[in-house]
């Protein structure tokens, strides 16, 4: 409902922009740089600059009614257009001279000189040019606003030149020119529409800047109100992530002390069994055990992931000889392969003999694509390769598990590294596995400023590809090239 | 027969450790906090601690640092057990003199190998 009738807003706003837009781009151009950042003096000085560019259109209408209807003209209607004319000049020097409140008490002054000057000669007290003085007090509210010292001194101006007429008049009430009946009811008819139309053209002009100032205001608010929200909105996010987050990490971190006595106790009942050949109990407490490790591994990979998502999982660098990690996680290994007649072969020849890295993020990553190119090859080949790969500056260390397995569908490959993702024809009863593993396995990577790749042909294999920076944590920001995507895809 | 102390606040963790390392053929003293975990220290000389860090009041660091300050059982290698694997608990432990860390649920297999490293100093410099 805010959204529609904020845009309704905005179409009216429009509709009425183009002439009040050209107008205000016409006037604005007058208004000094120094004015710029006082809204309400703005809208001040464009009241001014307005009646002083197109006041003396109608103005010097009367100059001209005069000179038509007067049989004698003299030289008091010239003055009278001079200085109506001169109200031109005033938006040139407030231009290039600035200094706004002096041209307006000169711009009044010049306003009532010409009012009082044309009432003088045109018919005294009751010239019908007289309406004019109703302008000036309206004018003066415009240029200086209702809040202004200038008040005081505009009504000063104002009273000292009524003073000074009255005078005038009082001594010589003759002074004036004696104009033909006819010709002053043709000049109050021309004077009163003039100022009809003066005054009404400041009054719409006014209206529409004070328009425009309430619609923008409008909409600033508006705008601000959303993004306060917004910002509301998405601290709340934040601190219900957070929270989330503290949770899960609490609850894994309590679920691992009793599981530590479940494991610890059916390690040692299976020891004891096999020792005392208690063959009858021996394959239900390695299912105990089994099963433990299963959940303890699962419960490190939730613990983890939601560490990794707070932002508090830190790194732990040390100096390492990477190919001896990999052999020794390897090992782990290598019996479970050969189950599956599965050979594990480790190229290592192009190695480095150490490098920089949080070694137990390292293990548990080669760990985890080895678990996988196990689980997922049968009567093949899993390779291993560790190898350090310098491209300009940067040398990078290259940990690769390459296997002979049924690979990946390229449909499947894009979710690989979301949690919780695992093989749709690969059943987690077949192959087991939660599907967080490759998530913690990305996500470790990027933490040590690096990447995983991979690449599979359904049928052929897969090889993932690890890819860490010499010293990790650093040089996140450039990714080589062509790896700017954690996916790579082989030709199937 | 090397002599090892366990201080551990949860009991079934404290027992079930105690039994494994039995079977490996160690002989084992327990103690359930910080306090008792010093004056253990003290009165048994054990060839090594391993210390669990949450012990409450007093924690298994501040235990290690009073173990480590006193000239008698100073020389104790004291190997930290926790159920947090952060790095900065590992680098804690490390700078207030342990001399190993490992995670729980122990990987007894893991951990044996590193008291087997920590005793082997020991026995070098008994026999020395």
């Amino acid at each position: 409902m805010r959204c529609a009738s904020a845009e309704a807003g905005v179409a009216m706003f429009i509709r009425f922009q183009p002439t009040i837009e050209w107008v205000n781009h016409f006037v604005g151009w007058f208004i000094p740089a120094e004015m710029n950042g006082d809204r309400e003096k703005q809208k001040q000085a464009k009241m001014f600059l307005f009646s002083h560019i197109f006041g003396p259109f109608i103005g010097n209408v009367i100059p001209a009614a005069i000179y038509v209807l007067d049989p004698h003209p003299t030289y008091d209607v010239a003055i009278l257009a001079l200085s109506i004319t001169a109200f031109w000049v005033f938006p040139f020097v407030l231009r290039w001279w600035g200094h706004y409140e002096a041209l307006v008490i000169l711009s009044v002054q010049n306003l009532i000189f010409c009012i009082l000057w044309s009432c003088y000669f045109y018919g005294g007290v009751t010239s019908p040019t007289l309406s004019w003085v109703l302008t000036i007090p309206l004018l003066a509210f415009f240029y200086i606003g209702p809040h202004s010292r200038l008040r005081m001194v505009l009504l000063g101006l104002f009273l000292f030149n009524f003073v000074a007429f009255t005078a005038v008049y009082v001594v010589d009430p003759t002074g004036g020119k004696h104009l033909p009946l006819a010709s002053l009811q043709g000049l109050g008819l021309v004077s009163t529409t003039c100022t009809g139309i003066y005054v009404m053209m400041m009054a719409i002009y006014y209206a529409k800047i004070l328009a425009s100032g309430a619609e923008l205001e409008a909409e600033a608010r508006q705008h601000l109100a959303t993004s306060v929200a917004l910002r509301q909105a998405a601290l709340e996010a934040e601190r219900a992530g957070a929270a989330k987050t503290e949770f899960l990490a609490k609850t894994s971190h309590e679920l691992r002390t009793p599981l530590s006595a479940i494991l610890g106790y059916s390690k040692l009942m299976l020891e004891e069994a096999v020792e005392e050949g208690d063959t009858h109990s021996v394959p239900d407490l390695e299912n105990i055990y089994g099963a433990g490790q299963d959940l303890l591994k699962l419960i490190n990979e939730i613990l983890d992931l939601a560490k990794l998502e707070a932002g508090r999982m830190e790194l732990f660098i040390e100096t390492c000889d990477p190919g001896a990690i990999v052999g020794d996680v390897a090992q782990d290994y290598i019996e479970a392969a050969r189950r599956k007649r599965t050979e594990i072969v480790f190229d290592l020849s192009r190695a480095p003999k150490e490098c920089l890295c949080d070694i137990q993020k390292v293990e548990e990553t080669v760990g985890q694509l080895l678990d996988n190119a196990v689980k997922f090859t049968e009567n093949g080949k899993i390779t291993v390769s560790v190898e350090q790969k310098i491209t300009g500056s940067r040398a990078d260390l290259v940990i690769a598990v390459r296997d002979t397995g049924i690979g990946i569908a390229r449909d499947v490959i894009p979710s690989l590294f979301e949690h919780f993702t695992v093989s749709q024809d690969s059943s987690s009863s077949k192959y087991g596995g939660t599907g967080l593993g490759l998530a913690l396995c990305q996500r470790y990577c990027r933490l040590m400023g690096g990447h995983i790749l991979v690449e599979s042909t359904v049928g052929e294999g897969t090889c993932f590809t690890v890819q860490l920076p010499w010293k990790p944590g650093e040089n996140t920001a450039e990714p080589l090239p062509g790896a700017t995507q954690a996916l790579q895809f082989a030709a199937a | 027969m090397p002599k090892i102390l366990i201080v551990e606040d949860n009991e079934m963790n404290r027992d079930v450790l105690a039994r494994r390392l039995q079977r490996h053929g160690f002989s084992i003293y327990c103690a359930e906090d910080g306090p008792s975990g010093i004056s253990a220290a003290e009165r048994e000389r054990p060839d090594l601690i391993l210390m669990d860090i949450a012990l409450g009041e007093m924690d298994g660091w501040e235990a290690t640092q009073r173990i480590k300050a006193s000239p008698a059982t100073a020389d104790i290698p004291i190997i930290a057990l926790t159920a947090h694997a952060l790095a900065s608990d590992r680098q804690r432990s490390i700078e207030v003199g342990c001399a190993g860390f490992e995670t729980k649920p122990v990987d007894l297999p893991r951990l044996l190998s590193k008291i087997e490293a920590c005793l082997a100093p020991t026995n070098y410099r008994a026999i020395a």
